[in-house]
């Protein structure tokens, strides 16, 4: 920009420049887009309406780490709420977490007719799913694996040598860390490809939330109807997001689940299953839309 | 090398099947890099053309280039190089125009920093400095105009492909949105692919037309004739015909009317050296016959689109924009 300074300021020359700077690759346009969709999921440099409901789950999620951890803080000897506990308390706050923004993430490039400004920049239809995916699944560890952290912090920290303490909790750090990464794009996904056919975002967030409460009767009646018999009673717990979360955390914190026994195998095995099949339906969908 | 091909459009029988429905027929083109008008009546292919020219939908058979680069096995490097403004609206309503404007520009591999600034300076080139922070949804449908065009710049494209640009706008927004066009090609140096079913449109931006008719190509070539300054003249007056021709007649300068597909007050005036442009305008003043159009009669755009095409639909000409209740354009 040409200047020309003098006693009383400056005439600057906003004439157009051709741009003569660095031109990056696949791996920024991928986290730039993920970046930005985070932002406004969560109503970032948007209006006010846009935050109020991200903000209360987030206070919703906090109020059980304060209170477990202030339980601590005054009565050391009581434990309030144990891990696997946890995450079993917070499963409906994260399916409506992730009912809200996965919509946000794909619904709305459909609704504002995005797509051709989108796939007509470098950033390609898969890159354009991946960072979608990562951006849901980032976002999502916001509730699923921060306050978990937050509660092993604390409790770490309330304890009588809080070094040792930690340093002995760090298994469970790790079993927080996997189930939570885990049921963030576990999550994720499935909000993702629900919320990839259709430009409305009440529809999206409709289906999402039935669809987490209805697979979880029907694989309950299913369940039941085969009463453990044929080889597929061990894997009818996979058509429900819940109850393979919950056999998920149950399997890694050693708690019974819903009466029955998920192998951690089984229950990884699942979510990673699912999340492959999700996004093979998105990159089905999205190469095909024009 | 890509880089180095005359051409900025070139296809080799490009076909567009839609089930029984052909949207491209065989389109064979070798376009120059120049200013290029899409023209065509709606529903002519122009618009599948520019998405199979920008990777968005596949052709079904043939192939081609743009700027060189294969737009199959080369597809991401020519995508750095474009730019395109899509004929529906399509904008982050929810967004402000910088924060989308440098959204997009990061798309097309710009870092974050300078995509935050070129979105500023490319706002401020498209007259939208004071509003870039205001929410998309709260602007007029030329803001609107103007973002989809800003986006489509911001990460300095050596090919911008506009789709009906001026769609929706009043004639005074139309003129504004062409005027910044022209800029972006002749001062910015940035080729431009305008598609458009208005004539004025196309004839004002455009050095290179390219006339689409269900489906293929019914004419490709340049704009402007090498002869125009010694043509005979087509004019059109807005009021009292019958007084401009007297005069002409008295000056000694011969005219006829236009031909059938025109309108009664349209002829074409022969010339008659230098002198012609001053007699037209004498005699405009004299009968008190406002000057509509004054153009080269030779091969106009319109004698190309109704001799590929057939007749010009009224919506393929544009009302010319007024300010302050004078003509801008019209008479040339």
């Amino acid at each position: 920009m040409g200047a020309a300074q003098g006693d009383y300021g400056e005439i600057f020359d906003r004439g157009y420049r051709h741009y003569a700077g660095p031109r990056l690759g696949q791996a920024h346009a991928i986290w730039a887009l993920a970046r930005y969709s985070m932002a406004r999921a969560v109503g970032i440099r948007r209006p006010w309406t846009a935050k109020i409901i991200p903000a209360l789950l987030y206070g919703a999620v906090a109020i059980p780490v304060a209170v477990a951890i202030g339980i601590r803080a005054f009565v050391p000897a009581f434990a309030f709420l144990d891990y696997a506990s946890f995450f079993g308390a917070i499963f409906l706050l994260e399916g409506i977490f992730v009912a809200l923004i996965a919509p946000e993430m794909l619904s709305s490039d459909r609704h504002d007719r995005l797509l051709p400004l989108y796939f007509s920049r470098p950033i390609g239809r898969t890159a354009y799913v991946v960072a979608k995916l990562l951006g849901t699944g980032l976002l999502t560890l916001s509730i699923s694996l921060l306050p978990a952290v937050v509660l092993w912090l604390g409790n770490g920290l309330l304890a009588r040598e809080p070094i040792t303490a930690m340093r002995e909790g760090l298994d469970d750090l790790g079993r927080i860390i996997v189930a939570g990464v885990l049921i963030a794009f576990y999550l994720g996904a499935i909000g993702l490809t629900i919320s990839a056919f259709t430009s409305r975002r009440s529809v999206a967030v409709g289906v999402i939330v039935l669809g987490f409460v209805l697979t979880e009767s029907l694989s309950f009646a299913i369940s039941r109807a085969l009463d453990g018999q044929g080889p597929l009673a061990p894997w009818v717990f996979a058509i429900s997001p819940s109850r393979t979360i919950a056999g998920l955390v149950d399997s890694l914190f050693g708690v019974p689940g819903f009466g029955e026994h998920v192998p951690l195998t089984s229950a990884i095995g699942a979510i990673v299953v699912v999340i492959a099949i999700c996004l093979a339906i998105m990159f089905a969908w999205y190469q095909r839309h024009d | 090398m890509p880089a180095d091909s005359p051409f900025s459009i070139e296809t080799t029988r490009l076909e567009k099947r839609y089930g029984n429905v052909v949207a491209l027929d065989h389109v064979d083109l070798a376009v120059p890099r120049a200013a290029v008008g899409l023209l065509g009546p709606n529903g002519a292919g122009k618009s599948t053309l520019l998405k199979i020219l920008l990777g968005l939908t596949k052709a079904t058979s043939g192939s081609a280039k743009v700027l060189g680069w294969d737009i199959d096995r080369q597809s991401r490097e020519l995508r750095r190089r474009v730019g395109y403004m899509p004929e529906a609206e399509t904008l982050a309503e929810g967004a402000t125009a910088a924060d989308f404007v440098a959204h997009m520009a990061e798309m097309s591999g710009l870092p974050r920093r300078a995509a935050r600034q070129r979105a500023a300076d490319v706002l401020y080139q498209v007259g939208l400095d004071e509003e870039r922070y205001r929410l998309i949804k709260g602007f007029s449908t030329g803001m609107k105009q103007r973002v989809k065009l800003a986006q489509a710049i911001v990460h300095d494209p050596e090919l911008v492909f506009l789709d009906e640009p001026t769609n929706g706008l009043d004639p005074l927004g139309r003129d504004e949105m062409l005027a910044l066009i022209e800029r972006i090609h002749r001062q910015l140096g940035i080729l431009v692919v305008l598609s458009s079913h208005i004539l004025d449109d196309v004839e004002r931006v455009c050095d290179y037309v390219v006339v689409l008719d269900h489906g293929r190509v019914a004419a490709s070539q340049p704009l402007r004739q090498p002869e125009e300054a010694t043509a005979d003249l087509h004019v059109r007056v807005g009021s009292h015909p019958e007084a401009f021709l007297r005069r002409l007649a008295e000056a000694g300068i011969a005219a006829r009317p236009a031909g059938i597909e025109y309108a009664t007050d349209e002829f074409i005036v022969s010339r008659d050296g230098d002198r012609t442009l001053d007699a037209i305008r004498d005699a405009a003043a004299e009968s008190d016959a406002s000057l509509r159009l004054l153009r080269p009669a030779a091969r106009s755009l319109e004698d190309l689109y109704i001799d590929s095409v057939g007749a010009i639909p009224p919506e393929a000409r544009a009302e010319p924009a007024r300010r302050n209740g004078r003509a801008r354009r019209g008479a040339a």
